[in-house]
């Protein structure tokens, strides 16, 4: 009786989340699925024919989309290091801190909580020619850098502002890790004259190293989701250099009204970001492994 | 397992059922205002209702509702957009899908031709003459798709060449009258004047850019259309040796000689010409008043847009807004036409001018406003509208146009690709798009 009630509860705490899920995720998914076989023109509907592959060969012909691809692949090539390892560098640093240690927590996190759309336009202020960063430069006898303004310097420059956003929710999640090591692991090795670099490699990094495989996938998956930035920094230019998977399949949808063409793209899209995402698991889950029969043998 | 089945079909029924709802027209007495007898018409707007611009449809809507009372009942909705278009445009989709349409709505003047030709608007009741006549030629040429009345503009709109006249007057420059623009040659001799004075106000004689977006085409289609390009040939259908011809590609050239000359700065300048670093600036017609409220330094002045080389007076200078229309869904379009034109009427168009400082769409709102006659500067953008005023290139894929347009001009001028190359590719890219209308046919 207990177990039938329990279970009927459960139903009403699951039952409108599965009832939203359904309608907001799981049926949006089937139906780009379906309509990725299609023309659908979303002025009219009336007209959609079935096309079969079409879609997707036209998908991988398209200039803008593979240009698009690689936008994203050297946005994600960047940012994830830098904001991967910008993350882990500041919780290091906090962690030593004893001072002021939650003003620096928060100061790091501030960015995360503002609005992308903010954080992009204050950006764009800070790198327009006259802006401030400009300003700085000149201080220093450098010339001014033209940034989101020219197609070398966009993305690259993209990248920094994103990471700066993001850095703060991984530091975070970093900082709890290295609080929950064991501090008899530092000691022991202290005991040992192990050097700094030392207790590093050989005690935080493998402590941490569940965390640095979340924290890359989540970055990673992130970064190929990039749209707000080059949406209102720069729409995309110079010479289309910040021109995103999804801002195209947003264009495409959107703008240029072919749903049946950006749900491909959509599927296309989900397909490699799931396929990287595999990747990443077995490369890391591999390693483990290896390490973990390098350890048995080394105590036999 | 089974049940597992049935409660994710239970779910999917639910979200079924949920999405289906589906908007019926609301029963006199359920909204007030609305009475027994009155026939209900909904109209969609593209606005927030907390803005100038949301104000006068506002009162518009409720104008008409008190002219036309005991016989329509406008309901109006406000449905923000967003600066790249979203917003409304994703609404009228989504009810392009589900049927749900209202009787009026508001239309962006370059999306008149694909609106009409998806059949999501449809042609507006027959217009008297005089009905006609009072609206200015270039809202009837841009609400006109495949000869048929479409949608009338609830506002007007033109791009200036704005100078500073003191610069001008210290380089000893003098601007031409109205019907007599500075040809594109000309013009480079001007601004080949003005280098050394701007490059000692460490500025440029031009401020110039090129926006992603649509401002781009509207703002710069005047050199190609004057310089005897278009973009699209009359059907709206063929663009093939039409966008990549000769002309195009010698006007994409000619922007290059602007950058390359050092008239313009490569990299956008945030209020160059507002801060008097630049002599001229091309803008929409909203910067007179601008600079009226905000660079009150600044010595305005408009200048009549420059012109191709070869240029015999034909029409050439940007116009269009956004409209009203009919959507093609709607059961009362004598209804609806009335409410069109009286959204987009005299007294619509005096109220936006008053509250949103927009331009309105029919001749005798501009002779009733005191600015028009009065101040100079609107006075040349009203007769730079009326008299040589072009609308927007008509055809189904004008999105398309209007990326590949700022596409080619950002590639070859910032990045120096070949003029004819781009626009070459710029076709095929539009083409592919066309193909949808092409083999309907």
């Amino acid at each position: 009786m207990k177990k039938k009630t329990e279970s009927i509860l459960g139903m009403a705490f699951f039952g409108p989340a599965l009832v939203l899920l359904t309608l907001f995720l799981f049926v949006p998914m089937v139906l780009t699925l379906i309509f990725s076989f299609t023309d659908f023109f979303a002025l009219n509907p009336g007209l959609t024919h079935f096309v079969g592959l079409d879609n997707y060969f036209q998908v991988f012909k398209d200039e803008d989309f593979r240009q698009a691809f690689g936008n994203t692949v050297k946005f994600v090539l960047i940012i994830v290091p830098l904001q991967g390892l910008g993350a882990l560098g500041l919780a290091l640093l906090i962690n030593r801190v004893t001072r002021c240690k939650t003003y620096f927590k928060v100061a790091f996190f501030i960015p995360v909580v503002m609005s992308l759309a903010v954080v992009s336009t204050l950006w764009v202020q800070i790198y327009s020619p006259e802006g401030i960063l400009n300003s700085l430069l000149a201080g220093l006898g450098i010339d001014a850098k033209p940034f989101i303004h020219s197609s070398a310097q966009a993305l690259p420059s993209i990248a920094i502002m994103s990471a700066w956003q993001g850095v703060g929710y991984q530091m975070i999640i970093f900082l709890g890790g290295l609080q929950a090591i064991n501090p008899a692991l530092y000691e022991a090795a202290e005991m040992d004259h192990a050097s700094g670099w030392q207790k590093f490699r050989d005690i935080t990094l493998p402590e941490l190293k569940p965390l640095c495989v979340f924290v890359f996938i989540t970055i990673t998956i992130g970064a190929f989701r990039m749209l707000v930035q080059p949406m209102v920094m720069t729409g995309g230019g110079p010479s289309h250099s910040t021109y995103t998977m999804v801002y195209d399949i947003y264009e495409t949808g959107t703008v240029n009204w072919e749903i049946g063409l950006a749900s491909t793209m959509a599927i296309v899209f989900a397909f490699f970001v799931m396929i990287l995402t595999v990747i990443q698991t077995i490369l890391t889950r591999d390693k483990e492994g290896k390490k973990h029969v390098y350890k048995k043998a080394k105590k036999n | 397992m089974k049940k597992c089945t049935i409660v994710f079909l239970a779910a999917a029924i639910a979200a079924v059922l949920l999405s289906g709802c589906k908007k019926s027209a609301p029963k006199p007495g359920s909204i007030s205002g609305y009475d027994d007898g009155e026939q209900y018409l909904s109209i969609w707007v593209h606005s927030i209702e907390n803005t100038e611009e949301g104000w006068c449809y506002r009162e518009a809507a409720d104008s008409f509702n008190e002219a036309y009372n005991g016989q329509y009942f406008a309901d109006i909705e406000f449905i923000p957009r967003n600066d790249s278009g979203g917003g409304y445009s994703d609404k009228i989709n989504a009810s392009v899908m589900s049927g749900n349409l209202p009787d009026v709505l508001t239309v962006d003047g370059p999306n008149i031709a694909a609106y009409a030709e998806n059949e999501i608007i449809g042609p507006l009741a027959e217009l008297s003459e005089d009905e006609r006549k009072i609206y200015l030629d270039s809202i009837i040429e841009q609400g006109t798709y495949d000869n048929k009345l479409y949608a009338l503009g609830a506002m007007e709109s033109s791009v200036g060449l704005y100078y500073n006249k003191d610069i001008l007057d210290e380089a000893g420059i003098e601007v031409p009258d109205a019907d007599h623009p500075w040809t594109q040659t000309e013009f480079l001799g001007v601004l080949e004047k003005l280098k050394p004075i701007m490059d000692e106000k460490n500025g440029y004689a031009l401020d110039m850019t090129f926006p992603v977006g649509e401002a781009t085409i509207y703002y710069y289609a005047p050199f190609f259309w004057s310089n005897g390009g278009d973009f699209a040939d009359e059907s709206g259908l063929q663009i093939d040796g039409v966008f990549n011809s000769e002309q195009n590609a010698e006007t994409v050239a000619y922007f290059n000689t602007l950058l390359g000359s050092g008239y313009m700065s490569e990299v956008p300048i945030e209020h160059l010409f507002e801060s008097g670093r630049a002599a001229f600036k091309f803008d929409g017609a909203w910067e007179v008043n601008t600079i009226y409220t905000s660079y009150p330094d600044i010595n305005l002045g408009v200048a009549p847009y420059v012109v191709g080389d070869n240029w015999s007076g034909e029409r050439y200078t940007p116009t269009g807004s956004w409209a009203f229309a009919a959507s093609a869904k709607t059961d009362n379009i004598e209804g609806a036409t009335e409410l069109v034109k009286w959204m987009s009427g005299v007294e619509s168009g005096k109220r936006m001018w008053e509250q949103a400082k927009l331009f309105p769409s029919t001749y005798e709102a501009y002779e009733s406003i005191d600015v028009f006659t009065t101040d100079e500067n609107y006075k040349a953008l009203y007769y730079q509208l009326s008299t040589y005023g072009h609308p927007r290139t008509k055809t189904p894929a004008y999105p398309q146009v209007s990326t590949s347009f700022q596409q080619v001009l950002e590639n070859c001028v910032l990045s120096g690709a070949k003029p004819q190359a781009q626009l070459d590719k710029s076709v095929e890219r539009i083409n592919a798009k066309l193909k949808r209308y092409t083999l309907e046919k």
